[in-house]
């Protein structure tokens, strides 16, 4: 125990509480650099945001942020058209994301096998706010608020509404291959 | 008195005897019910349908439950055992022990039946009823009066470090828990927070983050600074680092509260000073640790036979490990990971598992066998807790981060198209089950390795009698004199120079162009002043600061000044500017009688526990939640609700969103609307009625406050709760429910389906985020 020898060889502080004794070693450098250093980064950081006034409320920040991602967003295609979505619902592979979205977002209010529920029945003839693939489609995005069917474009994306979309289709008769076809 | 004038000085042991198996049993308690809660998270089932045993009730009473009665009754052991050593004095008054000891337990049995009952004010460790609230105040002044008395009547000249700590606790915590708990009662039962929306969230993170710091840690270190030298045989490393620590340590811990609430509407600076404040916080923190593992030098190969020293390093460790994760995730952008997710309760519970537990189990193994005159009875089983412990500790830590950074992650997440590339919140909670199992595992054995602690205690108690230290003080060294009056003490050249300096920061932050420039300059001046004075005059500071020692009252005047700097730079330009409180063009709906008793649900129910409404100022809330939350749309929120975690989705704007009915068929079964919830069911909702006649004092109070609701008389009132009842359950009749209006789970619909209502009847619509 070499080291433990050397420190009792540094000076104790003369007072002692209950048997406790006291050394008064310098502080660690790398300790002080760590304080002061932390001291210097908040001056700095203060000075940049505040003082500096480069600092933009939160909540314009993350709209000009979504802004851009919806910018990007519509440059990736136009909505899709009732031929598109006719000829995904064709598309096993697609009736097939679309049914796993479905089960994870739309099942509570539109039940197990698009019977209805809280929501409307898909499987029947009535189409209350529109029977094209694009109406359905525009429905699920835009949601029917009065209704209380919630708005979805911002949560699941034009990729997955469509694909949701050709799910409904292949399971409902009553809508029929668009004529341009 | 014996022959040489000398005193002999009984110490009262008695008081921490007792006081230490309060802190055993309550500390069984409290994790045996977070054990629990950690169970209903994995399995919901485990909620039982029964009010007072739901999640969202026993979360506050496990939280505390583990800080107020089983830190609380542990601190109290420990400042009173080795404050009457290192004062060589007895306690001040044996009744006054006495009262504190039987006062707080009672309080604990009243928060026990209160929280579950649902009687709570909802804001985080500051659950409890009004009358509680008084009661804690009284007990924790007869407490302050117990210790500061016998500070005045000490034997010992000079305090050491371990009383600066306790010191700083007693102030510290009086002065939070009044301010936090201000309020006006509506009954005897419940009462409004003086403080609404953002200022409120600002108070009550205020204390809460300082709770931890001046009820979880700096008791702690004082505890430490006594036992860890005394197990350890070995002197303390640094004086110098001790006042370094202390000093730095008190004065910067009371600004960080801000970073519970960054990137929500709080406003930017002070958000940046809650960060910039937690990073310096890092060192101050550190310091701590360093004292009490190079108090360890030399005595390592104690630490391999000695579970005493095993629980205080290991203990001390995590404390370093839970005190540099803090300053990390108080950084705004890993905070945009962490918020709201499992890594903040890891993040607490390494400190609670970690270093309180695991010191107060040090504490108590070394305390018991000379409490009672006895050996331990087993040092093997002693050695088994640590490392149940210590594997229990991990895995819980370990299954929180992943879980937190998993959720975290998911919930973030955006695809290239400018989606959520996780959009149904379940996924999330869902894909993290595993994690929660081992969570609940972990504090199981955590618990586990507590309850032999207790075995091994219990049969060394039964194998001792309790015994009472006596000791003789000489004559001349008794009652000792003040060694410096107050002026002495506050104008002296470290104190002047730091008041300076935080004078010029406050100019600098907070003031005009021209005068903040010059308090900046001002400011470094100072600084550069003060070091190069520092450097001449050294040794006089330090004999200054010997004599300061000497000072119990000086010393805890200074102390109060240093604590109470950062809460009045935060929190007064709020509480003041509430005139001109920037709107940000939302302000809120002004409740409905209805609504008003559904939010008081909300609140009683601790719905808050498991759901935020705070949406935040980023891309994956906006895109999942909606516009991110306003000041302006909370303002008439007393308590706030903006929330600390979500296990399920933020609420701020889900009014509306949904049909009544399908709230009525969540609150009767969460699975049957939202496949693979973990929320439980509410059966008593739809069984219980509404009491109106609470609400014409709630609203009055609510007036009070500032909040405008429109002149109405009870009748008036009755006939608005009664429509809007009716309205709701004659909407759920065409969906084919039968229901009576006047029952609880109404009023708590019309509550939901305003969320997010401003007073234009619409939500914030501000650039394109909204298709």
């Amino acid at each position: 125990m070499k080291d433990a020898q050397q420190h009792d060889t540094d000076e104790l502080r003369h007072h002692i509480y209950d048997g406790i004794q006291e050394y008064d070693k310098r502080m660690p450098n790398w300790w002080l650099f760590t304080l002061y250093g932390a001291m210097v980064f908040a001056v700095i950081y203060w000075a940049y945001y505040h003082w500096a006034a480069h600092m933009t409320p939160g909540y314009v920040r993350v709209e000009k942020q979504i802004e851009e991602f919806q910018k990007s967003a519509l440059a990736g295609g136009a909505a899709p058209t009732d031929a598109q979505l006719w000829k995904m619902s064709r598309d096993p592979a697609v009736v097939e994301s679309g049914q796993k979205i479905y089960m994870a977002n739309c099942v509570a209010c539109h039940g197990q096998n698009l019977e209805g529920g809280i929501g409307q029945n898909l499987t029947d003839t009535t189409w209350v706010h529109g029977g094209t693939p694009t109406d359905i489609y525009n429905t699920i995005t835009k949601g029917v608020l009065d209704k209380g069917m919630p708005v979805w474009g911002p949560v699941l994306g034009a990729g997955r509404i469509s694909d949701v979309v050709a799910f409904v289709i292949s399971k409902n008769p009553t809508i029929q291959q668009p004529p341009e076809m | 008195m014996s022959a040489a004038g000398n005193v002999t000085v009984e110490y009262n042991d008695k008081i921490v005897r007792w006081f230490m198996l309060a802190a055993i049993f309550w500390g069984i308690v409290g994790m045996l019910v977070g054990v629990l809660i950690a169970s209903q998270l994995a399995f919901w089932q485990l909620n039982f349908g029964i009010s007072w045993l739901t999640f969202g009730r026993l979360r506050p009473l496990h939280t505390n439950a583990a800080i107020f009665a089983f830190v609380g009754n542990m601190m109290f052991t420990g400042i009173y055992h080795s404050t009457q050593r290192l004062t060589r004095t007895r306690l001040a008054s044996d009744f006054l022990s006495w009262v504190h000891f039987w006062g707080w337990q009672l309080i604990i049995v009243g928060a026990a039946i209160t929280l579950p009952l649902g009687l709570t004010r909802s804001k985080e460790y500051a659950e409890l009823i009004w009358p509680l609230d008084i009661a804690v105040v009284v007990i924790w002044v007869v407490f302050a009066i117990n210790f500061f008395w016998t500070l005045a009547v000490r034997n010992e000249k000079s305090l050491y470090v371990a009383i600066w700590f306790y010191i700083a606790t007693i102030i510290t915590v009086a002065m939070l828990y009044i301010v936090n708990h201000l309020q006006i009662p509506t009954s005897w039962l419940h009462g409004y927070p003086i403080f609404g929306g953002v200022q409120d969230a600002l108070v009550q993170w205020w204390y809460g983050h300082n709770a931890v710091a001046f009820f979880l840690t700096t008791p702690i270190l004082g505890i430490m600074y006594y036992y860890l030298p005394k197990a350890a045989e070995r002197p303390v490393y640094s004086y110098r680092l001790s006042i370094v620590h202390f000093w730095s340590l008190v004065f910067i811990y009371i600004w960080a509260g801000p970073h519970h609430l960054l990137n929500t509407a709080l406003p930017e600076w002070l958000q940046t000073l809650g960060m910039i404040f937690s990073l310096m916080l890092w060192a101050p923190s550190w310091g701590g640790m360093l004292n009490g593992l190079l108090t360890l030098r030399g005595a390592w190969d104690k630490v391999r036979t000695d579970p005493i020293l095993k629980f205080f390093a290991a203990g001390v460790t995590f404390y370093g490990m839970a005190t540099f994760e803090g300053p990390l995730l108080a950084i705004r952008s890993v905070n945009s990971l962490s918020h709201y997710t499992d890594w903040t309760i890891g993040h607490v519970h390494a400190g609670t598992l970690g270093w309180n537990s695991f010191m107060a189990a040090g504490m108590f193994y070394w305390l018991t066998p000379r409490l009672w005159g006895t050996k331990l009875y087993s040092t093997r089983l002693a050695d088994i807790h640590f490392w149940i412990g210590m594997v229990g500790i991990l895995l819980y830590v370990a299954a929180m981060w992943v879980s937190g950074i998993t959720t975290g992650l998911m919930l973030n997440s955006v695809t290239p198209e400018g989606v959520l590339a996780y959009p149904n919140f379940l996924e999330a909670v869902n894909s993290v089950r595993p994690m929660q199992h081992m969570r609940a595992l972990g504090g199981g054995l955590f618990l586990a390795g507590f309850v032999l602690m207790a075995y091994n205690l219990g049969r060394t108690i039964l194998a001792g009698r309790p015994v009472t230290t006596v000791i003789e003080v000489p004559g001349g060294e008794r009652r000792m004199r003040e060694g410096l009056t107050l002026a002495q003490s506050i104008f002296n050249p470290p104190v002047i120079y730091s008041v300076l300096i935080v004078v010029f920061a406050s100019l600098w932050g907070f003031t005009g162009a021209i005068s903040s420039t010059v308090a900046f300059v001002l400011m470094i001046e100072t600084a550069l002043v003060a070091m190069i004075h520092m450097s001449i005059a050294g040794a006089r500071w330090s004999d200054w600061y010997e004599r300061l020692l000497e000072s119990w009252l000086p010393f805890s005047i200074l102390t109060l000044v240093a604590v109470a700097a950062g809460g009045m730079i935060q929190i007064l330009p709020l509480v003041y500017s509430k005139a001109a409180v920037d709107y940000e063009k939302a302000a809120q709906h002004v409740y409905t009688p209805l609504e008003l008793y559904g939010r008081d649900i909300y609140v009683r129910e601790g719905c808050y526990t498991c759901h935020s409404q705070m949406i935040r100022s980023l891309v994956g809330d906006v895109l999942r939640y909606g516009p991110s939350g306003r000041l302006g749309e909370s303002v008439y929120d007393f308590p706030y609700q903006w929330g600390s975690k979500r296990t399920g989705p933020d609420l701020s704007r889900v009014g509306a969103k949904y049909p009544n009915i399908w709230h009525f068929q969540h609150f009767e079964n969460p699975r049957s609307t939202s496949v693979g919830s973990n929320m439980p069911a509410y059966p008593w909702l739809f069984r219980q009625t509404a009491d109106f006649d609470v609400l014409p004092s709630r609203i009055r109070v609510l007036r009070t406050l500032g909040v405008p609701f429109p002149e109405r008389s009870v009748a008036q009132l009755r006939e608005d709760f009664d429509a809007q009842g009716r309205e709701i359950a004659a909407d759920l009749a065409k969906a084919g429910i039968e229901i009576s209006p006047d029952r609880e789970v109404i009023a708590l619909i019309a509550y939901i389906q305003q969320l997010g209502k401003s007073a234009a009847g619409q939500p914030p619509q501000t650039a394109k985020n909204q298709p």
